[in-house]
């Protein structure tokens, strides 16, 4: 009975990501990420040598490209959801873990934002970046099983897990004449996106709109 | 009657109906969720959930509420308190039931 009880509240639970926009909304954060990395290293090299100060403003706007990004991702699987899902399939508000939202959101916010920063002053600190896509890629690999094991079992997370670790060790391993970090966040952001649209396009077709009747 | 049998006699038949089993299981890992999703997931018709859900809003187990998000009109069901106690209470009683005779 437990077992079915588990298996129940799983399928619920998988609900969330059966539309494909969680993907599709993350991979866009990570392709913009990336164009701010190949930003911040035009800036650095190319674009504005003579701007000494240049690379340092870049570093300051990655906290605005981050906000900036979590907050479009969450609006637009918000609005999606409203939108294309809750129509088709149904509303379902989930519980949160943290109740205090705005501070746990700030809390995130600040904490995503000092890991960043703290991984470009080790690497500026080491002469070297090379290490970070694979650091990264293991990184994000981790928190997608993580994220398969504790919340969805879906088996398309160790999918990604893997293209994330594989990504990030073939950078690093490899010498590449554009920085690893903004290939990286391309390359993974271009897969989540392909295999969300993959995945919206078959909910889609399996879920047309229900004919105009009301909802009782 | 032995006191395993008797624990049986003893399940909230409300929530015994294998529907209503249903119902109450997906309702227990959400705040809330409306009246298309149950129907999707339960495989319900219409008539069906309606007369269900309808018996544990009776039982006091189900709130149920007309509400908007955003402009999408919605039914949504939560689980009350009184609905989780008489659920893990219900899963109890199945659960030794079952361990007793296994």
């Amino acid at each position: 009975m437990n077992q079915d009880f588990t298996e129940i509240q799983q399928r619920v639970r998988h609900y969330w990501f059966k539309d494909g926009v969680g993907e599709i909304a993350v991979g866009g954060l990570f392709v913009a990420l990336s164009l701010y990395f190949a930003g911040h290293y035009l800036a650095g090299t190319r674009l504005l040598p003579s701007v000494s100060n240049a690379p340092l403003y870049i570093d300051m706007g990655l906290g605005v490209v981050l906000l900036l990004g979590i907050i479009l991702t969450r609006k637009f699987i918000a609005v999606f959801k409203m939108h294309i899902t809750y129509p088709r399939t149904g509303y379902v508000e989930y519980y949160i873990e943290s109740k205090n939202s705005l501070a746990a959101r700030i809390a995130i916010f600040i904490a995503g934002t000092l890991f960043v920063l703290i991984l470009i002053a080790i690497g500026r600190w080491v002469g070297s970046f090379k290490w970070i896509p694979a650091f990264l890629g293991i990184l994000f690999g981790g928190l997608l099983v993580f994220l398969r094991t504790k919340t969805s079992g879906l088996k398309r997370f160790v999918y990604h897990a893997a293209v994330s670790i594989l990504l990030g060790l073939v950078l690093t391993f490899n010498s590449m004449p554009v920085p690893g970090l903004s290939v990286y966040y391309a390359t993974f952001g271009l897969w989540l996106m392909a295999w969300g649209g993959w995945v919206l396009a078959k909910y889609l077709r399996e879920n047309p709109l229900p004919n105009g009747e009301d909802d009782e | 009657m032995n006191d395993d049998l008797r624990a049986l006699t003893d399940l909230d038949r409300i929530i015994h109906e294998p529907a209503r089993l249903l119902l109450m299981t997906i309702l227990s890992g959400v705040v809330s969720a409306d009246f298309l999703f149950l129907q999707r997931q339960t495989g319900l018709t219409k008539g069906n959930l309606s007369a269900h859900l309808s018996r544990l809003e009776e039982a006091g187990y189900v709130k149920i509420e007309k509400t908007f998000k955003g402009k999408l009109p919605l039914t949504v069901c939560k689980l009350t308190s009184a609905g989780q106690k008489a659920l893990a209470k219900y899963r109890q009683q199945v659960q030794s039931f079952m361990d007793k005779t296994s």
